[in-house]
């Protein structure tokens, strides 16, 4: 196959991909269509997660302006801003409800892409932007995590600096000391400490919402481009614009989820759900305190890391990368019936592990 | 005169308790009474530790921060002030305990406290559910039975969190429900905007339509009479 050969069929693929003749204002608004069927509610998971991450970016910028990140300061800024400053409890409780129902519909979004068979082509690369925005969320809710510097907040960000470590051991070669310099580059010292606090809070408030910036650009022009996907196997009968009456529809139903957020902030503190123990200061002289978990949304990986082999996980949790960057192609031919199946099989698990990790690994180890 | 003997008596034996109590109080290691925290954690499913009660989360014994072996002679004075508070209803200010330890000793007086010892149940029954210490509206024998944490507003049961909070923020629930109702009804009305301007549109380019075909028609009967 000669060079020009090559060049034309990729010249031909990002063409198909980015069909830069739909970048008109008549096109990408005027023209652009919602199908309308029993799956339409689909269509609303990708608007949700933008709203949630919108309020974020809001609520994250405000704590801001209170926040130290040094070890000294970290956790008493926390309580500072709790107890002291206006309306800080509800801004960080919504910084707290909305960064879960964030990944929650993130999850559901692609979820329900994937039952909605939304990756076929020409829409690959939007896929592919959308699974590296899932993956950009989840960097996001680990090194926040780290930032109120309290017990759960360092021993978690440790054991999950000590399982990327613990990768190397799995791979070939020059590889194995990949995992190794990254948890180096990411941790900065011996231990987690000042470096540590330094680099995640670089990494959690300039670099990932740099790279999601980025990458929501995509995925929103390519959504623009393409439209919204068909969803269902026939036609649907009726299809309604998506400027305004769709994006109406939109706004509604954020202003209605606005309301839920504001009134669990109000009303129920995220710290609720962890002992109290844990939320003491980090001490580092202290011996790691009993419980220790990640936040609800890595049980998925946390409880197989509990109950089976680490080559197990590992080898489970790189298939599952890999299938997700590759779903475009290796289900192209899958029926919507079929990747519905997969959905909910997925849909399962995930939730039994959320739901019922704990009871799960306690049946298993007794 | 029997009546008043047996008073006598009674008073005697229950101050003898209380000296051998104060006694086995003072060579016994201040304060280490894990009984309360398996006690919580069983009871409650949370884990807790020392510092509930503590100023230190490993308790008062040892040469931390609020442990007995820190302690200043003036703060050693407080303790032993503390720990000769047998009955309620006297101040106590120790320096191994917190806020919530000192009102235990506080409402229940020391002698009380000690015989809760053998069924630590006993204390949630004994402090009442009228103290709220962080005001989050929970009462400080709750949170002692949940293992949630009594000195913190932010932490407490969830459900009890949502309840108390649901009415303390009644108004401002309100205000936010009313406001967001406003605005999803605006946007209705916005949409219901919407679907008439587009009907109208379709009905006029029909009219347009129908007129140029009318036109059209009438041309060609014109031409061809």
């Amino acid at each position: 196959m000669s060079s020009a050969t090559i060049f034309g069929a990729v010249a031909k693929f990002f063409n198909e991909r980015f069909p830069v003749e739909k970048l008109n204002f008549q096109s990408m608004v005027q023209q652009k269509t919602v199908p309308v069927h029993r799956m339409s509610w689909g269509y609303y998971m990708g608007g949700l997660t933008l709203f949630f991450l919108m309020i974020q970016v809001g609520t994250g910028l405000l704590l801001l302006f209170y926040y130290e990140p040094t070890v000294n300061d970290a956790n008493l800024s926390v309580e500072y801003i709790m107890n002291h400053v206006s309306v800080g409890a509800v801004v960080r409780n919504m910084h707290a409800w909305s960064s879960s129902f964030m990944i929650f519909f993130a999850l559901v979004h692609l979820i329900s892409a994937f039952a909605m068979k939304a990756f076929t082509k020409p829409r690959e690369i939007t896929w592919i932007a959308g699974v590296l925005l899932l993956f950009i969320t989840f960097a996001l809710g680990f090194t926040g995590y780290l930032l109120p510097w309290n017990q759960i907040a360092v021993n978690a960000t440790k054991v999950g600096l000590q399982a990327l470590d613990a990768t190397g051991a799995y791979l070939p070669g020059v590889l194995s000391r990949v995992p190794h310099i990254v948890r180096e580059t990411f941790q900065g010292e011996a231990t987690v400490g000042q470096v540590t606090l330094t680099r995640f809070y670089a990494l959690h408030v300039v670099i990932l919402p740099l790279a999601l910036a980025v990458l929501l650009f995509v995925h929103l022009v390519l959504v623009q481009l393409h439209g919204m996907s068909q969803g269902i196997d026939r036609e649907a009968k009726k299809r309604e614009l998506f400027f305004p009456f769709f994006f109406v529809k939109d706004l509604s139903v954020w202003a209605a989820v606005f309301f839920v957020v504001f009134f669990l902030s109000l009303c129920v503190p995220f710290d609720c759900f962890l002992p109290f123990p844990l939320l003491d200061p980090y001490n580092a002289l202290g011996a790691t305190p009993p419980d220790i978990k990640p936040e609800w949304y890595f049980y998925f990986l946390y409880y197989p890391l509990e109950l089976l082999p680490f080559w197990a996980v590992l080898l489970g949790t790189s298939t599952v990368v890999v299938v997700l960057f590759l779903t475009p192609w290796l289900f192209r031919k899958s029926s919507r019936r079929t990747l519905r199946y997969l959905a909910l099989a997925a849909s399962a698990y995930l939730a039994a592990m959320t739901l019922f990790g704990q009871q799960i690994y306690e049946l298993v180890k007794r | 005169m029997w009546l008043v003997l047996k008073m006598i008596a009674f008073a005697a034996a229950r101050s003898g308790v209380l000296c051998v109590i104060a006694w086995l109080s003072f060579v016994t290691p201040a304060g280490s009474y894990p009984q309360y925290q398996t006690f919580v954690e069983k009871h409650s499913g949370r884990t807790v530790n020392c510092s509930m009660c503590h100023v230190n989360d490993n308790g008062p014994v040892g040469d931390g921060g609020g442990q007995i072996g820190s302690l200043s002679a003036a703060e050693m004075t407080r303790l032993n002030q503390a720990r000769a508070a047998m009955q309620p209803g006297q101040n106590v200010d120790s320096p191994i305990l917190n806020k919530f330890g000192n009102q235990i000793i506080k409402k229940l007086g020391r002698a009380n406290f000690l015989q809760t010892v053998s069924d630590p149940g006993q204390l949630g029954i004994a402090l009442g559910d009228r103290d709220d210490l962080d005001g989050d509206g929970i009462p400080d024998s709750r949170e002692f039975l949940d293992g949630t944490d009594p000195l913190n507003k932010f932490h407490g049961d969830p459900w009890l969190m949502l309840k108390n909070n649901m009415l303390r923020y009644k108004v401002h629930l309100l205000l936010a429900a009313v406001s967001i109702g406003l605005a999803v009804y605006g946007l209705k009305e916005i949409y219901s905007g919407f679907v008439l301007a587009k009907a109208e549109v379709e009905r006029d380019g029909l009219n347009e339509k129908d007129q140029a075909e009318n036109a059209c028609q009438h041309g060609k009967k014109e031409e061809n009479p």
